[in-house]
């Protein structure tokens, strides 16, 4: 018999192909969007070390349904077209039984619609307080929103650091907006008005007109909602260059490790309010110390809401038994009690799991516990 | 007054800044007719080169920003090699399109090798900056001014007063007629190519202090210095220069005295109003099509 080149690739393709399907029926997948690409890149990268290290666990533990769990991922380059792309494409693979989406709210909120279509639950990690408030069913949320964190801020200035003139620095994304007008409303239950509202575009190579719109403001304490950790860094170093020497009290982002980094002395004195902090629970301690162990550089949030999604979605679809889209979601809203990474998660029926944040200050570069505020609703 | 003065002072600083990116475009342009859009790319790999030398190798800090200027020499030499000599003949747009590509490639291949993380590089000097009256001036702000007012002295220096520089300027304006009267065309591209490089990646490390070094840098601050060679008159270095400063004073005094989230619009508004009642910029000349 002659065997043709084209019949022998043939044969091979067959002969390959079920070994092929075999092994991707093996693992159960779930599908995510990380910023491979673009100003974020950096979290992605702490993302990934989270997963890893949430994969790890679950699977030495027998993983989910007797099998393994696998994240495949897509690039969503920090855009929102880039994720809500990288989404379409997870969707199109049509083997990942639930995913994860982004820490940005503006990116989750630009691919919610098709989350809806695809109609799988997706799990995220952005604040705005909106998002869960759009009637999707789909969307769980793996950290406190800023409702929450509006409300810790507002407390921690008011009632700790006894300062009533509020400068609120935010972002104009929809993350800082969201952040903005929770901390705006917050304020205005307790009777007070902010000096100042100021919104910057992000990615700024000067922030001389906010400091000095601050500065010329007169505040007796500073809140603010940054997005990225560059812009955060110029930002410091200006105000205190222009000499702002008022309390200041930031949104997660000003005790991320990029943030410290970059700043440096900038922020020593600074107040951040946490979703993740070591010394929050006994769950967050060890994940500190497994991820240093593992990476030699401190975890923060940028990884541990993702560690905290794969770990609620095993425990979802070993509940549920099976990995249709319904059981897990359902599964997923009667999480009561799960103690992530990022606190209590006990979801409600908008996809919120965390109600509580942690004050932390930053004495001299090191990231120092205060306390938890946990919120019954 | 004193707001206004401060305000000022960080506009010319950042200024400066795209001043000195739009100087690169501007000798590209004039030297071997090629908008390059991977300009602002220049400047970061520069600045990431600088990182290597001096917080990875641990050369002293000058010595790493030397060695850093002329390794980017070199690389603008092989840029133009890979970007520019395959589609010399095809005219503007392919170079254009390809310097475009390019600039996505350096970015990426950055972000390969180096990975996401942005670096801080420290200032030329210690001191942070010094008070004058109600103004802070930030040093590194200063170098900025500095180095952008040296550098275009040189710049008008070589182009103007030397064999070399008028041999650059021919091959720019009739690449056949240079090379009738002997003058190495290629070797003349090759080396403006190199100089532009290395003016980008100088512009990278001089902007790295202020900014931070991370592979978006470079996207940050081209976009500006390229409406900045725009305002100041296509391929005209004192319009480059001028360019930069104005839209850098423009749109920090529009961002604080209108509004902060426009600030971008700002710059680009300007330009636009420059495309539609002069289009030839400031210092530019008024040219009809050729026949």
């Amino acid at each position: 018999m002659i065997i043709s080149r084209r019949t022998a690739l043939l044969g091979t393709l067959a002969a390959a192909t079920p070994l092929r399907f075999a092994r991707a029926d093996d693992t159960i997948k779930i599908g995510g969007i990380v910023p491979l690409t673009g100003p974020a890149a950096e979290a992605g990268k702490f993302m990934q070390n989270g997963a890893k290290m949430a994969l790890d666990a679950i699977n030495a533990k027998g993983g989910v349904l007797g099998k393994k769990m696998e994240w495949v991922i897509e690039d969503d380059a920090t855009t929102n077209p880039g994720a809500v792309l990288g989404f379409s494409r997870l969707v199109s693979r049509g083997d990942c039984v639930a995913y994860t989406s982004s820490v940005r709210s503006t990116q989750v909120n630009a691919m919610a619609p098709d989350a809806l279509k695809a109609g799988k639950p997706v799990m995220f990690g952005g604040t705005d307080p909106s998002t869960t408030h759009q009637g999707n069913p789909w969307l769980f949320r793996c950290r406190p929103n800023d409702s929450f964190s509006a409300r810790v801020i507002a407390d921690y200035a008011v009632n700790t650091l006894k300062k009533t003139k509020v400068a609120l620095v935010h972002s104009t994304d929809a993350f800082g907006t969201g952040g903005m007008n929770a901390l705006v409303a917050t304020l205005e239950k307790m009777n007070l008005k902010p000096v100042l509202v100021q919104g910057y575009t992000n990615q700024q190579a000067d922030f001389t007109p906010v400091v000095l719109a601050v500065k010329s403001a007169e505040p007796d304490v500073i809140a603010s909602y940054f997005t990225f950790e560059n812009d955060l860094g110029i930002f410091a170093r200006q105000l205190r260059q222009l000499g702002v020497t008022a309390p200041w009290v930031g949104s997660p982002s000003i005790i991320s490790t990029t943030a410290l980094n970059l700043a440096g002395r900038s922020l020593f004195g600074t107040f951040g309010i946490a979703d993740y902090t070591p010394d929050a629970s006994p769950e967050a301690k060890a994940y500190n110390a497994e991820y240093v162990s593992r990476y030699k550089v401190n975890p923060d949030n940028q990884s541990t809401w993702v560690y905290d999604a794969l770990n609620l979605l095993a425990v979802a679809i070993n509940t549920a038994k099976s990995t249709d889209a319904v059981a897990i979601q359902t599964a997923l809203r009667g999480i009561n009690g799960y103690k992530g990474t990022e606190g209590t998660y006990r979801y409600d029926a908008n996809g919120d799991g965390v109600r509580g944040y942690n004050v932390v200050k930053n004495e001299n570069g090191k990231i120092v516990f205060d306390k938890r505020v946990e919120f019954e609703s | 007054m004193a707001t206004f003065l401060q305000l000022l002072f960080t506009g010319l600083g950042i200024g400066a800044i795209y001043a000195l990116v739009a100087l690169g475009f501007v000798l590209l342009i004039r030297a071997a007719s090629v908008v390059n859009f991977a300009q602002g790319q220049f400047s970061m790999v520069g600045a990431y080169l600088l990182v290597v030398g001096f917080n990875v190798l641990g050369l002293p800090y000058y010595l790493s920003m030397f060695l850093s200027v002329v390794l980017m020499a070199g690389f603008g030499v092989l840029f133009a090699g890979a970007t520019y000599w395959p589609l010399r003949h095809r005219g503007g747009l392919p170079v254009i399109i390809s310097t475009i590509g390019a600039s996505i490639f350096l970015e990426n291949i950055v972000l390969f090798l180096y990975g996401p993380s942005p670096e801080v590089l420290p200032g030329l000097f210690d001191s942070p900056g010094i008070q004058v009256g109600p103004v802070f001036m930030d040093s590194q702000y200063l170098s900025i001014l500095v180095a952008s007012t040296i550098l275009v002295i040189l710049q008008y220096l070589i182009f103007e007063k030397t064999l070399l520089g008028k041999k650059l300027q021919a091959t720019s304006q009739d690449k056949e007629m240079a090379s009738l009267l002997g003058i190495p065309v290629v070797a003349m591209i090759l080396i403006t190519f190199g100089y532009s490089a290395a003016l980008g990646g100088l512009a990278g490390m001089l902007v790295a202090p202020v900014l931070f070094v991370s592979v978006g840098m470079g996207g940050l601050i081209a976009l500006k210095a390229f409406a900045a060679n725009i305002i100041g008159g296509y391929g005209s270095i004192p319009g480059a220069i001028l360019g930069g400063l104005l839209l850098g004073v423009a749109e920090t005094l529009g961002a604080s005295y209108i509004s902060v989230p426009y600030k971008d619009a700002f710059a680009f508004a300007m330009l636009l109003m420059f495309l539609m009642v002069r289009p030839q910029g400031l210092f530019g000349e008024k040219i009809s099509e050729k026949a």
